[in-house]
Protein backbone atom coordinates (compact mmCIF):
# COMPACT_ATOMS: atom_id res chain seq x y z
CA UNK A 1 0.00 0.00 0.00
CA UNK A 2 1.24 3.24 -0.92
CA UNK A 3 1.12 4.61 2.77
CA UNK A 4 3.20 2.24 3.85
CA UNK A 5 6.09 3.15 1.71
CA UNK A 6 5.37 6.69 3.09
CA UNK A 7 6.83 6.13 6.70
CA UNK A 8 9.39 4.40 5.15
CA UNK A 9 10.93 8.11 5.03
CA UNK A 10 12.94 7.95 8.45
CA UNK A 11 14.28 4.83 10.15
CA UNK A 12 14.41 2.69 6.78
CA UNK A 13 17.29 2.94 4.71
CA UNK A 14 14.73 2.79 1.41
CA UNK A 15 14.13 5.89 1.11
CA UNK A 16 11.27 5.64 -1.50
CA UNK A 17 9.66 8.88 -1.70
CA UNK A 18 5.65 8.88 -1.77
CA UNK A 19 3.94 11.93 -3.32
CA UNK A 20 0.37 10.70 -2.60
CA UNK A 21 -1.44 9.68 0.38
CA UNK A 22 -3.98 6.58 -0.08
CA UNK A 23 -6.10 8.01 3.35
CA UNK A 24 -7.48 10.87 1.52
CA UNK A 25 -10.89 9.45 1.96
CA UNK A 26 -10.54 8.42 5.03
CA UNK A 27 -10.66 4.74 6.01
CA UNK A 28 -13.62 3.61 3.36
CA UNK A 29 -10.69 2.52 1.19
CA UNK A 30 -8.55 0.82 3.58
CA UNK A 31 -8.24 -2.93 3.39
CA UNK A 32 -6.53 -3.80 6.68
CA UNK A 33 -5.53 -7.24 7.70
CA UNK A 34 -7.03 -8.62 11.50
CA UNK A 35 -3.86 -9.12 12.66
CA UNK A 36 -1.54 -6.71 11.47
CA UNK A 37 -1.16 -4.52 13.73
CA UNK A 38 1.77 -2.02 12.72
CA UNK A 39 2.10 -0.29 9.88
CA UNK A 40 6.15 0.00 10.08
CA UNK A 41 8.18 -2.63 8.98
CA UNK A 42 7.83 -4.89 12.01
CA UNK A 43 10.31 -6.06 13.30
CA UNK A 44 13.17 -3.93 10.97
CA UNK A 45 14.77 -0.88 12.46
CA UNK A 46 17.71 0.59 10.64
CA UNK A 47 19.48 0.98 13.61
CA UNK A 48 19.82 -1.72 16.17
CA UNK A 49 20.43 -1.01 20.27
CA UNK A 50 23.04 -3.54 20.44
CA UNK A 51 25.28 -1.51 17.58
CA UNK A 52 25.14 1.70 19.25
CA UNK A 53 28.32 1.05 21.03
CA UNK A 54 30.46 0.09 17.56
CA UNK A 55 28.96 3.22 16.00
CA UNK A 56 30.85 5.10 18.83
CA UNK A 57 34.22 5.66 17.56
CA UNK A 58 33.13 7.12 13.84
CA UNK A 59 30.98 9.86 15.71
CA UNK A 60 33.40 10.86 17.83
CA UNK A 61 36.09 11.28 15.58
CA UNK A 62 33.38 13.16 13.48
CA UNK A 63 32.14 15.20 16.30
CA UNK A 64 36.15 15.96 16.96
CA UNK A 65 37.02 17.24 13.42
CA UNK A 66 33.48 19.44 14.03
CA UNK A 67 34.98 20.87 16.98
CA UNK A 68 38.46 21.67 15.08
CA UNK A 69 36.68 23.10 12.24
CA UNK A 70 34.96 25.80 14.57
CA UNK A 71 38.33 26.73 15.60
CA UNK A 72 38.01 25.23 19.25
CA UNK A 73 41.16 23.65 20.74
CA UNK A 74 39.93 20.31 21.64
CA UNK A 75 42.66 19.52 24.33
CA UNK A 76 41.01 21.80 26.61
CA UNK A 77 39.64 20.67 29.79
CA UNK A 78 35.75 21.34 29.13
CA UNK A 79 36.37 19.59 25.69
CA UNK A 80 38.50 16.60 26.48
CA UNK A 81 35.16 14.19 26.42
CA UNK A 82 32.67 16.59 24.18
CA UNK A 83 33.03 14.12 21.18
CA UNK A 84 32.38 11.23 22.96
CA UNK A 85 29.16 13.04 25.35
CA UNK A 86 28.20 14.99 22.45
CA UNK A 87 27.75 11.24 20.48
CA UNK A 88 25.90 9.55 23.24
CA UNK A 89 23.59 12.52 23.32
CA UNK A 90 23.43 12.55 19.14
CA UNK A 91 22.06 9.02 19.51
CA UNK A 92 20.08 9.39 22.78
CA UNK A 93 17.91 11.67 20.75
CA UNK A 94 17.74 9.58 17.79
CA UNK A 95 16.92 6.84 19.57
CA UNK A 96 13.76 6.33 17.69
CA UNK A 97 15.22 4.20 15.05
CA UNK A 98 15.73 1.56 17.49
CA UNK A 99 12.09 0.95 18.05
CA UNK A 100 8.99 -0.41 16.33
CA UNK A 101 5.40 0.49 17.29
CA UNK A 102 4.83 -2.91 16.96
CA UNK A 103 6.89 -3.41 20.41
CA UNK A 104 5.55 -0.62 21.75
CA UNK A 105 1.65 -1.45 20.93
CA UNK A 106 0.98 -4.84 20.86
CA UNK A 107 0.04 -5.66 24.07
CA UNK A 108 -2.13 -2.54 25.18
CA UNK A 109 -4.89 -2.93 22.86
CA UNK A 110 -7.95 -3.76 24.61
CA UNK A 111 -12.02 -4.30 23.25
CA UNK A 112 -14.30 -1.49 25.07
CA UNK A 113 -17.44 -0.20 24.07
CA UNK A 114 -16.11 2.97 23.86
CA UNK A 115 -17.90 5.54 21.37
CA UNK A 116 -16.72 8.84 22.75
CA UNK A 117 -13.67 10.80 22.17
CA UNK A 118 -10.29 9.63 23.75
CA UNK A 119 -7.65 12.88 24.10
CA UNK A 120 -4.18 12.84 25.89
CA UNK A 121 -3.09 16.67 25.15
CA UNK A 122 0.41 18.47 26.35
CA UNK A 123 2.77 15.27 25.84
CA UNK A 124 6.17 17.08 25.86
CA UNK A 125 7.50 16.16 22.09
CA UNK A 126 11.31 16.92 21.58
CA UNK A 127 13.21 16.28 17.98
CA UNK A 128 16.04 17.14 15.64
CA UNK A 129 14.90 18.95 11.67
CA UNK A 130 16.97 17.23 9.50
CA UNK A 131 17.73 19.48 7.52
CA UNK A 132 20.06 21.57 10.31
CA UNK A 133 20.32 19.43 12.96
CA UNK A 134 18.78 21.52 15.61
CA UNK A 135 16.39 20.73 17.92
CA UNK A 136 12.73 21.24 18.10
CA UNK A 137 10.53 21.10 20.50
CA UNK A 138 6.92 21.39 21.75
CA UNK A 139 3.56 19.63 22.72
CA UNK A 140 1.66 17.29 20.75
CA UNK A 141 -2.49 16.71 21.53
CA UNK A 142 -3.76 13.14 20.32
CA UNK A 143 -7.44 12.89 20.00
CA UNK A 144 -9.45 9.69 18.23
CA UNK A 145 -12.65 7.93 18.34
CA UNK A 146 -12.38 4.61 18.97
CA UNK A 147 -14.55 1.51 16.99
CA UNK A 148 -14.79 -1.12 19.96
CA UNK A 149 -10.87 -1.05 20.37
CA UNK A 150 -9.06 1.34 22.81
CA UNK A 151 -5.27 1.90 23.07
CA UNK A 152 -3.75 2.10 26.67
CA UNK A 153 -2.92 6.13 27.09
CA UNK A 154 0.76 6.00 27.75
CA UNK A 155 1.24 3.94 24.10
CA UNK A 156 0.15 7.33 23.01
CA UNK A 157 2.95 8.79 24.66
CA UNK A 158 5.66 6.18 23.65
CA UNK A 159 4.15 6.28 19.87
CA UNK A 160 4.98 10.36 19.89
CA UNK A 161 8.62 9.48 21.31
CA UNK A 162 9.60 6.81 19.28
CA UNK A 163 8.42 8.87 16.01
CA UNK A 164 9.87 12.30 17.48
CA UNK A 165 13.16 10.77 18.24
CA UNK A 166 14.63 11.15 15.15
CA UNK A 167 15.42 13.26 12.76
CA UNK A 168 12.02 15.00 11.55
CA UNK A 169 9.99 17.01 9.45
CA UNK A 170 7.23 18.35 12.06
CA UNK A 171 4.74 18.33 8.71
CA UNK A 172 5.91 14.23 8.49
CA UNK A 173 6.19 13.40 12.32
CA UNK A 174 2.29 14.46 12.43
CA UNK A 175 1.17 12.15 10.06
CA UNK A 176 3.63 9.32 11.07
CA UNK A 177 1.59 9.53 14.36
CA UNK A 178 -1.80 9.87 12.90
CA UNK A 179 -0.83 6.93 10.85
CA UNK A 180 0.41 4.62 13.47
CA UNK A 181 -2.30 4.91 15.72
CA UNK A 182 -4.96 4.27 12.74
CA UNK A 183 -3.68 1.08 11.55
CA UNK A 184 -3.09 0.00 15.26
CA UNK A 185 -6.74 0.51 16.27
CA UNK A 186 -8.66 0.94 12.93
CA UNK A 187 -10.85 3.62 14.92
CA UNK A 188 -13.19 5.94 13.28
CA UNK A 189 -10.88 9.12 13.45
CA UNK A 190 -7.43 10.35 14.51
CA UNK A 191 -6.57 14.12 15.32
CA UNK A 192 -2.90 14.93 16.01
CA UNK A 193 -2.26 18.26 16.65
CA UNK A 194 1.49 19.48 17.05
CA UNK A 195 2.46 22.94 18.27
CA UNK A 196 6.39 23.35 18.44
CA UNK A 197 9.08 25.77 18.93
CA UNK A 198 11.98 25.50 15.99
CA UNK A 199 15.67 26.41 17.28
CA UNK A 200 16.51 26.61 14.09
CA UNK A 201 14.15 29.80 13.24
CA UNK A 202 14.74 31.06 17.44
CA UNK A 203 18.89 30.49 17.25
CA UNK A 204 20.01 31.51 13.27
CA UNK A 205 18.02 32.26 10.05
CA UNK A 206 15.42 34.66 10.66
CA UNK A 207 16.04 34.51 14.36
CA UNK A 208 12.29 34.81 15.65
CA UNK A 209 12.18 34.22 19.11
CA UNK A 210 8.47 34.06 19.29
CA UNK A 211 7.43 32.13 16.60
CA UNK A 212 5.65 28.39 16.48
CA UNK A 213 4.65 26.16 14.39
CA UNK A 214 1.35 24.50 13.79
CA UNK A 215 1.01 20.92 12.25
CA UNK A 216 -2.07 19.02 11.86
CA UNK A 217 -3.04 15.51 10.57
CA UNK A 218 -6.80 14.87 10.54
CA UNK A 219 -7.99 11.21 9.76
CA UNK A 220 -11.07 9.80 9.18
CA UNK A 221 -14.38 11.12 10.72
CA UNK A 222 -12.32 14.35 12.34
CA UNK A 223 -11.36 14.93 8.48
CA UNK A 224 -15.38 14.45 7.22
CA UNK A 225 -17.41 16.46 9.92
CA UNK A 226 -16.48 20.01 11.15
CA UNK A 227 -18.41 19.26 14.35
CA UNK A 228 -16.10 16.43 15.69
CA UNK A 229 -12.86 18.56 14.55
CA UNK A 230 -14.39 21.41 16.07
CA UNK A 231 -14.85 19.09 19.64
CA UNK A 232 -11.24 17.97 19.66
CA UNK A 233 -9.95 21.55 18.88
CA UNK A 234 -11.98 22.85 21.41
CA UNK A 235 -11.03 20.45 24.21
CA UNK A 236 -7.57 20.99 23.46
CA UNK A 237 -7.53 24.52 23.42
CA UNK A 238 -8.96 24.39 26.40
CA UNK A 239 -6.69 24.36 29.68
CA UNK A 240 -3.32 25.49 28.28
CA UNK B 1 43.38 29.78 11.58
CA UNK B 2 46.21 27.08 12.14
CA UNK B 3 48.70 29.76 12.38
CA UNK B 4 46.84 32.53 14.90
CA UNK B 5 46.48 29.62 16.99
CA UNK B 6 49.95 27.97 17.05
CA UNK B 7 50.83 31.13 17.99
CA UNK B 8 48.73 31.41 21.02
CA UNK B 9 49.26 28.37 22.12
CA UNK B 10 53.05 28.73 22.31
CA UNK B 11 52.77 31.37 23.95
CA UNK B 12 50.30 29.78 26.58
CA UNK B 13 52.92 26.95 27.34
CA UNK B 14 54.10 28.84 29.73
CA UNK B 15 50.65 29.45 31.85
CA UNK B 16 49.51 26.62 33.95
CA UNK B 17 46.17 26.56 32.42
CA UNK B 18 45.19 25.96 28.98
CA UNK B 19 43.26 28.23 26.56
CA UNK B 20 39.52 28.73 27.86
CA UNK B 21 37.16 29.35 25.18
CA UNK B 22 39.25 29.17 22.06
CA UNK B 23 41.52 31.90 23.65
CA UNK B 24 44.84 32.46 24.76
CA UNK B 25 44.26 32.23 28.95
CA UNK B 26 45.76 35.53 30.79
CA UNK B 27 45.50 36.45 34.19
CA UNK B 28 42.67 39.47 34.13
CA UNK B 29 44.51 42.24 35.42
CA UNK B 30 41.57 44.30 36.15
CA UNK B 31 42.58 47.88 35.76
CA UNK B 32 40.69 50.67 37.89
CA UNK B 33 40.42 48.34 41.15
CA UNK B 34 43.68 48.27 43.23
CA UNK B 35 44.13 51.33 42.03
CA UNK B 36 41.49 53.11 43.43
CA UNK B 37 40.00 54.18 40.26
CA UNK B 38 36.51 52.90 41.47
CA UNK B 39 35.23 55.44 44.09
CA UNK B 40 36.81 54.09 47.10
CA UNK B 41 36.19 51.26 47.04
CA UNK B 42 38.86 48.91 48.79
CA UNK B 43 38.07 45.90 47.20
CA UNK B 44 40.42 43.28 46.51
CA UNK B 45 40.85 42.71 42.89
CA UNK B 46 38.98 39.76 42.01
CA UNK B 47 41.58 38.08 40.44
CA UNK B 48 40.28 35.70 37.61
CA UNK B 49 41.61 33.46 34.86
CA UNK B 50 38.94 34.93 32.44
CA UNK B 51 39.88 36.48 28.98
CA UNK B 52 41.01 39.68 29.09
CA UNK B 53 38.65 40.94 26.39
CA UNK B 54 40.30 43.60 25.36
CA UNK B 55 43.67 42.16 24.28
CA UNK B 56 41.84 38.78 22.67
CA UNK B 57 42.97 36.94 19.42
CA UNK B 58 40.69 36.49 16.85
CA UNK B 59 40.37 32.60 16.49
CA UNK B 60 38.46 32.81 13.37
CA UNK B 61 38.21 34.91 10.09
CA UNK B 62 35.08 34.51 7.44
CA UNK B 63 37.75 32.80 5.65
CA UNK B 64 38.40 30.00 8.10
CA UNK B 65 35.09 29.28 8.12
CA UNK B 66 35.00 29.18 4.37
CA UNK B 67 37.85 26.57 4.42
CA UNK B 68 36.45 24.52 7.25
CA UNK B 69 33.36 23.90 6.05
CA UNK B 70 33.93 20.87 3.97
CA UNK B 71 35.53 18.88 6.50
CA UNK B 72 32.65 19.80 8.96
CA UNK B 73 30.04 18.77 6.32
CA UNK B 74 31.91 15.91 5.37
CA UNK B 75 31.95 14.88 9.73
CA UNK B 76 28.27 15.79 9.35
CA UNK B 77 28.13 12.75 6.97
CA UNK B 78 29.47 10.50 9.00
CA UNK B 79 27.68 11.54 11.86
CA UNK B 80 23.97 10.54 9.67
CA UNK B 81 25.45 7.49 8.65
CA UNK B 82 26.24 6.53 12.38
CA UNK B 83 22.89 7.00 13.37
CA UNK B 84 21.51 4.40 11.08
CA UNK B 85 19.82 7.29 8.68
CA UNK B 86 20.48 7.40 5.08
CA UNK B 87 22.22 10.85 4.05
CA UNK B 88 20.88 10.14 0.24
CA UNK B 89 17.37 10.60 0.89
CA UNK B 90 15.71 13.73 -0.04
CA UNK B 91 15.03 15.39 2.93
CA UNK B 92 18.79 14.55 4.24
CA UNK B 93 20.48 15.72 1.16
CA UNK B 94 21.74 18.87 1.78
CA UNK B 95 21.51 18.51 5.51
CA UNK B 96 25.20 18.28 6.25
CA UNK B 97 26.26 21.65 4.72
CA UNK B 98 23.24 23.07 6.15
CA UNK B 99 24.22 21.27 10.08
CA UNK B 100 27.87 23.13 9.44
CA UNK B 101 27.03 26.09 8.78
CA UNK B 102 24.39 26.64 11.55
CA UNK B 103 26.76 25.43 13.87
CA UNK B 104 29.75 28.29 12.61
CA UNK B 105 26.55 30.54 13.21
CA UNK B 106 26.13 29.32 16.79
CA UNK B 107 29.83 29.51 17.41
CA UNK B 108 30.20 32.84 15.65
CA UNK B 109 31.41 34.77 18.98
CA UNK B 110 34.72 33.25 18.07
CA UNK B 111 35.10 35.54 14.99
CA UNK B 112 34.06 39.15 17.01
CA UNK B 113 36.30 40.98 19.24
CA UNK B 114 34.99 43.05 22.21
CA UNK B 115 37.18 46.27 21.11
CA UNK B 116 35.80 45.84 17.67
CA UNK B 117 32.01 46.19 19.27
CA UNK B 118 32.48 48.40 22.17
CA UNK B 119 35.14 51.16 21.10
CA UNK B 120 33.13 53.70 19.63
CA UNK B 121 30.14 53.44 21.89
CA UNK B 122 31.39 54.66 25.42
CA UNK B 123 30.10 58.06 26.61
CA UNK B 124 31.44 60.51 29.22
CA UNK B 125 27.75 61.00 31.46
CA UNK B 126 27.71 62.25 34.68
CA UNK B 127 25.37 59.65 35.90
CA UNK B 128 26.17 57.80 38.72
CA UNK B 129 22.83 55.92 39.45
CA UNK B 130 22.13 51.69 38.36
CA UNK B 131 21.64 51.14 34.36
CA UNK B 132 19.51 47.98 33.88
CA UNK B 133 19.00 46.56 30.80
CA UNK B 134 17.30 43.25 31.38
CA UNK B 135 15.79 40.46 29.77
CA UNK B 136 18.25 39.89 26.96
CA UNK B 137 17.54 36.82 24.50
CA UNK B 138 20.71 34.45 25.19
CA UNK B 139 21.37 31.43 22.89
CA UNK B 140 24.46 29.21 23.54
CA UNK B 141 26.07 25.69 22.99
CA UNK B 142 26.59 23.41 25.96
CA UNK B 143 30.44 22.41 25.41
CA UNK B 144 29.63 19.34 27.21
CA UNK B 145 27.06 18.07 24.68
CA UNK B 146 26.98 20.55 21.94
CA UNK B 147 23.64 20.73 22.31
CA UNK B 148 21.30 24.53 22.59
CA UNK B 149 21.50 26.45 25.95
CA UNK B 150 19.15 29.39 25.98
CA UNK B 151 17.62 31.94 28.21
CA UNK B 152 17.51 35.39 29.53
CA UNK B 153 20.37 37.63 30.41
CA UNK B 154 20.09 40.97 33.14
CA UNK B 155 22.97 42.96 33.08
CA UNK B 156 23.23 46.32 35.51
CA UNK B 157 26.28 48.32 36.24
CA UNK B 158 26.83 51.71 38.09
CA UNK B 159 28.32 54.07 35.70
CA UNK B 160 32.02 56.22 37.13
CA UNK B 161 31.79 59.05 34.69
CA UNK B 162 31.43 56.64 31.63
CA UNK B 163 28.15 54.55 30.13
CA UNK B 164 27.94 52.55 27.68
CA UNK B 165 25.56 52.60 24.50
CA UNK B 166 22.91 49.97 25.79
CA UNK B 167 22.79 48.03 22.62
CA UNK B 168 26.47 47.00 23.16
CA UNK B 169 25.42 45.12 26.46
CA UNK B 170 23.42 43.02 23.92
CA UNK B 171 26.21 42.54 21.79
CA UNK B 172 28.44 41.70 24.38
CA UNK B 173 26.27 38.77 25.27
CA UNK B 174 25.96 37.97 21.59
CA UNK B 175 29.96 37.55 21.48
CA UNK B 176 30.05 35.58 24.48
CA UNK B 177 27.00 33.12 24.35
CA UNK B 178 27.61 32.48 20.70
CA UNK B 179 30.17 29.91 21.46
CA UNK B 180 30.71 26.66 23.64
CA UNK B 181 29.77 28.06 27.10
CA UNK B 182 29.44 26.78 30.54
CA UNK B 183 26.82 28.72 31.73
CA UNK B 184 29.47 30.00 34.84
CA UNK B 185 31.99 31.23 32.70
CA UNK B 186 29.18 33.03 30.18
CA UNK B 187 28.24 34.98 32.88
CA UNK B 188 32.15 35.61 34.66
CA UNK B 189 32.87 36.74 30.69
CA UNK B 190 30.30 38.97 30.43
CA UNK B 191 30.69 40.74 33.67
CA UNK B 192 34.64 41.12 33.32
CA UNK B 193 34.14 42.83 29.62
CA UNK B 194 31.90 45.36 30.97
CA UNK B 195 33.96 46.36 33.94
CA UNK B 196 37.26 46.23 31.77
CA UNK B 197 35.82 48.63 28.68
CA UNK B 198 34.07 50.84 31.26
CA UNK B 199 36.01 50.60 34.83
CA UNK B 200 32.30 50.99 36.35
CA UNK B 201 31.79 51.21 40.35
CA UNK B 202 30.07 47.87 40.12
CA UNK B 203 28.84 45.21 37.90
CA UNK B 204 26.06 42.74 38.20
CA UNK B 205 25.23 40.07 35.59
CA UNK B 206 22.09 37.34 36.17
CA UNK B 207 21.75 34.56 33.45
CA UNK B 208 18.40 33.14 34.06
CA UNK B 209 18.87 29.30 31.23
CA UNK B 210 17.24 26.07 30.36
CA UNK B 211 19.81 23.08 28.95
CA UNK B 212 18.88 20.89 26.47
CA UNK B 213 21.08 18.62 27.89
CA UNK B 214 18.53 18.64 30.93
CA UNK B 215 16.18 18.68 29.41
CA UNK B 216 16.11 16.13 26.15
CA UNK B 217 18.14 14.08 27.83
CA UNK B 218 19.58 12.58 30.59
CA UNK B 219 17.96 13.69 33.77
CA UNK B 220 14.97 15.29 31.12
CA UNK B 221 13.63 17.40 33.59
CA UNK B 222 11.37 20.14 31.94
CA UNK B 223 10.78 23.20 33.71
CA UNK B 224 14.22 23.29 34.93
CA UNK B 225 16.20 26.38 34.96
CA UNK B 226 19.67 27.09 35.93
CA UNK B 227 20.38 30.70 37.56
CA UNK B 228 23.91 31.87 37.61
CA UNK B 229 25.00 35.30 38.82
CA UNK B 230 28.27 37.65 38.78
CA UNK B 231 28.43 40.77 40.79
CA UNK B 232 31.39 42.83 40.91
CA UNK B 233 32.65 46.17 42.43
CA UNK B 234 29.91 47.64 44.91
CA UNK B 235 27.71 45.17 43.67
CA UNK B 236 29.80 42.15 45.74
CA UNK B 237 30.00 44.41 48.53
CA UNK B 238 26.97 46.81 48.97
CA UNK B 239 24.48 44.52 49.68
CA UNK B 240 21.73 47.10 49.45
CA UNK B 241 22.52 47.95 46.00
CA UNK B 242 22.73 44.02 45.18
CA UNK B 243 19.29 44.03 46.26
CA UNK B 244 18.13 47.01 44.50
CA UNK B 245 19.63 45.47 41.29
CA UNK B 246 17.90 42.20 42.05
CA UNK B 247 14.46 43.40 42.72
CA UNK B 248 14.33 45.54 39.84
CA UNK B 249 15.42 42.71 37.56
CA UNK B 250 12.74 40.75 38.88
CA UNK B 251 9.57 43.15 38.84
Amino acid sequence: MEYQKAAELNGLCNGKIVTEYLCRNGFSELTVDAKKVAVQHKNETSRKEAEDESRLPALEEAYTTILRGLGENTDRQGLLKTPLRAAKAMQFLTKGYHETIYDVLNDAIFDEDHEELVIVKDIDMFSLCEHHLVPFFGKVHIGYLPSKKVVGLSKLARIVEIYSRRLQVQERLTKQIAMAISEALQPVGVAVVIEAARMCMVMRGVQKMNSRTVTSAMLGVFREDPKAREEFLALTKGAQ
Amino acid sequence: MERSKQKQMNESENEADSAINGHFDGRVKIPGWSAGGAAGTPSTAPSSSVMESWREERTRSLEDNELSLPSIAAAYTTILRGLGEDPQRQGLLKTPWRAATAMQFFTKGYQEKIIDVLNDAIFDEDHDEMVIVKDIDMFSMCEHHLVPIFGRVHIGYLPNKRVLGLSKLARIVEIYSRRLQVQERLTKQIAVAITEALQPAGVGVVVEATHMCMVMRGVQKMNSKTVTSTMLGVFREDPKTRDEFLTLIRS
